[in-house]
């Protein structure tokens, strides 16, 4: 299964180093940080596994690479905008100077370099992580299974000071 | 050609590692270094840290104040003519007329031969801006544990139980911190956070304790009570490491939560669970930074800190700790080097006549002054009285970070003789005779300390633009000028090996080693081979006696308390994206945009009261100045409270009067009005 790009709203803390991240790689961010009450939320391409935006394309610009990530093809691209329109997060935006649409490529430039996406890169508390689900998944269920060994021996020692 | 340098962040006191990419020797970008305290994680200000490098405002040449202004002079010249007129100045009015602002901006060699300067040419004179900062943790620590340094590692963190951040906001100010602290919540450690303002840290807290500005101590002295009522203390820890306990129990007998609820408006029963949670925890780390120690009590804040985790026992073991959190990359350098006008470096008294000769001994002259010099507040009081006449300030923008502003400028304007060395015009070289261009980090190399006392060394990616030149080699030029002995300095590395002779805490960190280990080398260590401290205090305190002091502290109220005429009470705070006083950050256009302009929090009561919608343009008055801004209606503050980021001048709100010991001002707390203008 290909990495892809995972946002853990629990962990973001608004600082937006993302973005500057993002604009200082493509002149633009496509990452955006949205603050409320007591939470963030960093929005960008979910490069979507049955992505409308490439279902909806008339030209076919839009396409999925060798590594699953959802990008466009800026020489067919027309600048319809249908893919905005579709888009459940309402992603692909205008580039001011071309007038095409544009979106998270997850950095397929530093991709070709065996680097991930600068966003998770920087990511001080990894509320943006670029990994493999499984992979990710089996290494949070073993994190949980220590604290569950860590609570039973504290449980123990407990027993062991009042018995 | 593409080349990929190590890079040392040059904001914050986290001490960040990082690539700088340059192109045909230009810099272009930074690139995450798999390593590191920051393991390759980077906050905003870090991520455009190359940004303001190349900038076309910085300082190329040298400049000289004519009646045209400031125009371009050459170095030799520039050199020279400052040379003589400090020479001038000590010959007509005594050493102890000059004054030197080193700066926590700059490497520990140039922070080392700045003091040395002022102390050959016969003056104590020498402070910087951690008097603005953590000049009461200096004090506060050094007389409670004996150091005045973060206690553990950032590795401790993870490992703690408890955390109680009081008065300091990481997810703003260190937001790599937050991947330390996040851990520790993975791990089940409970959150406390103490701040007037709901921050950014709160979100992921467990307690908020939303006290009013200045009232610190009380809400301290209420969780210690608690604490000893119900015997949740380490008793073992308390009788066999630290003194004083009994004063402590009498003092804080009448700080009952209930009390306490009244003054810091804290409910009595979070009182009393924060302080169950803190004590029953078992490993805790406490972490402060300039929302406790900007305080006419600054200094009692921080003693009330360490009792609270004296009492607790977590203070030597894994996953405890007194943790001061540094806000500049060389904080801990400069205090370390003596940019301190009462010790030498390494905290070495300069009253201890054995220290002294020393010291004498090893910069080739007689004697030097035993006389403890002037803070910077009271360089500035001394200088707008006119009994300071020269101030040569290195890397620091006294007019932008010191509070009342009006008061700094008068007093800088009435000097004979100011020289200001910075990267770029900033607001003080402004007003300068002589301004002198310096090298930025990546344009120079030298060692920096961080926060967990860790000395790392700062490689060189690119040149200097123009003709300015690391703040060593400036520092180095004058210091020949003035005919100062030993001055003759070949490379930074010559400086960095005095130091190693000096600073007995640096004895076994050579720049050979430090070169080679880029994780660098957490201080004190006293040889060559030795592999550095992550942990202070593990068997003994470094008091006389090894034990700690614990030191019991009354409340005093703030030196400012609003009244009918100023009714709100004025609070400061920084930002994530901008820096201090805007010098580099501002000229990083990513950052700029993103946060742009002066606000005020306030909220949603009072705005109601005083017709203020959320965006409207305001005006905030004190007794020293006004402050236009926009509002910020949020319920993040509470009613009664006015809060402004500091960067975008606020401090000519700021009151200057000054704790007592610690000698810094009360930035934190000031009476203040609103008026409405309207507009936005």
């Amino acid at each position: 299964m290909e990495k892809k790009l995972f946002i853990n709203l629990g962990r973001c803390i608004a600082c937006r180093a993302c973005e500057v991240a993002c604009e200082k790689e493509h002149g633009i961010s496509f990452i955006t940080v949205y603050e409320f009450r007591d939470i963030a939320v960093p929005l960008n391409c979910r490069h979507c596994e049955k992505a409308p935006c490439i279902e909806v394309c008339p030209t076919k610009a839009i396409y999925r690479d060798e590594d699953g990530a959802v990008v466009i093809d800026r020489s067919k691209c027309i600048g319809c905008y249908m893919c905005s329109a579709v888009c459940p997060y309402a992603i692909p935006i205008v580039d001011p100077i071309k007038e095409l649409a544009v979106k998270c490529d997850l950095c397929a430039e530093r991709r070709k370099e065996g680097k991930g996406p600068f966003c998770a890169a920087v990511c001080p508390t990894d509320a943006i992580i670029y990994a493999d689900l499984n992979e990710l998944m089996e290494e949070k269920r073993k994190r949980k299974a220590e604290r569950i060994v860590e609570a039973q021996r504290k449980a123990v020692e407990t027993l062991a000071y009042f018995g | 050609m593409e080349e990929f340098k190590i890079g040392l962040c040059p904001y914050c006191g986290m001490g960040c590692r990082f690539y700088i990419k340059t192109l045909n020797g230009q810099p272009i970008g930074i690139e995450p270094y798999p390593g590191g305290v920051n393991e390759g994680k980077l906050c905003p200000k870090g991520v455009a840290a190359v940004d303001f490098l190349r900038h076309k405002d910085r300082l190329k040449k040298p400049l000289k104040r004519t009646e045209n202004g400031l125009v371009e002079i050459n170095w030799e010249q520039a050199i020279k003519e400052i040379a003589e007129k400090l020479l001038e100045i000590r010959e007509k009015y005594g050493p102890d007329t000059l004054g030197f602002f080193s700066s926590a901006r700059c490497s520990n060699e140039e922070n080392y031969l700045l003091q040395k300067i002022a102390r050959l040419l016969g003056t104590n004179n020498v402070d910087h801006c951690a008097r603005l900062c953590h000049a009461s943790t200096v004090v506060g620590l050094a007389q409670t544990v004996g150091a005045a340094a973060q206690s553990g590692s950032y590795t401790d963190i993870p490992k703690a139980k408890v955390l109680l951040i009081w008065g300091y906001n990481p997810s703003e100010t260190h937001p790599v911190l937050m991947r330390y602290i996040l851990r520790a919540r993975d791990n089940g450690a409970k959150i406390i956070v103490v701040d007037p303002r709901k921050t950014g840290t709160v979100w992921f807290a467990d307690m908020h304790l939303q006290l009013k500005p200045g009232t610190d101590i009380v809400l301290a002295n209420a969780m210690m009570h608690v604490i000893i009522e119900e015997r949740l203390y380490d008793r073992e820890f308390i009788m066999n490491r630290t003194k004083g306990f009994e004063k402590l129990i009498a003092v804080v007998q009448k700080y009952t939560p209930e009390y306490a609820e009244e003054i810091t408006g804290v409910p009595a029963k979070l009182i009393r669970e924060s302080a169950i949670t803190f004590a029953t925890a078992g490993r805790g780390i406490v972490m402060w930074a300039m929302g406790l120690t900007q305080h006419v009590t600054g200094a009692a804040n921080v003693k009330v800190l360490a009792d609270l985790a004296l009492i607790c026992g977590y203070v030597g073991r894994e996953g405890t700790g007194l943790f001061p959190m540094r806000g500049q990359n060389n904080v801990q350098g400069a205090c370390d080097m003596a940019a301190l006008p009462n010790v030498f470096p390494g905290y070495q008294k300069v009253t201890d006549d054995e220290k002294r000769k020393y010291m004498a001994e090893i910069w080739g002259v007689e004697d030097l002054s035993s006389k403890p010099g002037l803070t910077i507040p009271e360089m500035i009081d001394a200088a707008a009285k006119g009994e300071l006449k020269a101030l040569y300030i290195m890397g620091e923008n006294p007019v932008m970070s010191d509070p009342n502003t009006k008061h700094v400028i008068e007093a800088l304007k009435n000097l004979e003789l100011l020289v200001v060395q910075d990267i770029f015009l900033t607001e003080t070289a402004e007003l300068a005779h002589y301004v002198l261009p310096a090298a930025a980090y990546a344009e120079k190399e030298g060692s920096f300390t961080a926060s967990e006392r860790r000395v790392q060394w700062n490689f060189k990616a690119i040149e200097p633009p123009g003709e300015a030149k690391p703040d060593w080699e400036i520092l180095t030029m004058l210091g020949k000028a003035l005919g100062l002995p030993k001055f003759d300095y070949s490379d930074v590395e010559d400086i960095t090996r005095e130091i190693t002779l000096v600073a007995p805490q640096y004895r076994g960190i050579t720049p050979d080693r430090l070169k080679r280990e880029v994780m660098g080398v957490q201080w004190p260590c006293p040889s060559e081979d030795h592999s550095g401290t992550p942990r202070l205090h593990v068997e003994r305190f470094a008091t006389p006696d090894g034990k700690a002091n614990i030191i019991p502290v009354e409340f005093k109220p703030p030196a400012e308390e609003p009244d009918e005429e100023y009714p709100f009470i004025l609070t400061t705070f920084r930002i994530v994206g901008q820096y201090h006083t805007l010098t580099m950050s501002n000229r990083s256009e990513s950052l700029k945009k993103r946060w742009s302009s002066p606000y005020a929090q306030i909220s949603p009561k009072d705005a109601e009261k005083l017709g203020i919608q959320d965006g409207e343009v305001i005006r905030i008055v004190t007794r020293r100045g006004s402050y236009t801004c926009r509002a910020v209606v949020t319920e993040d503050v509470s009613e009664g409270v006015i809060a402004v980021p500091w960067h975008w001048g606020a401090n000519i709100l700021t009151n200057d009067v000054l704790d007592p010991e610690a000698k810094i001002p009360e930035l934190k707390v000031a009476a203040c009005r609103v008026e409405k203008i309207g507009g936005c």
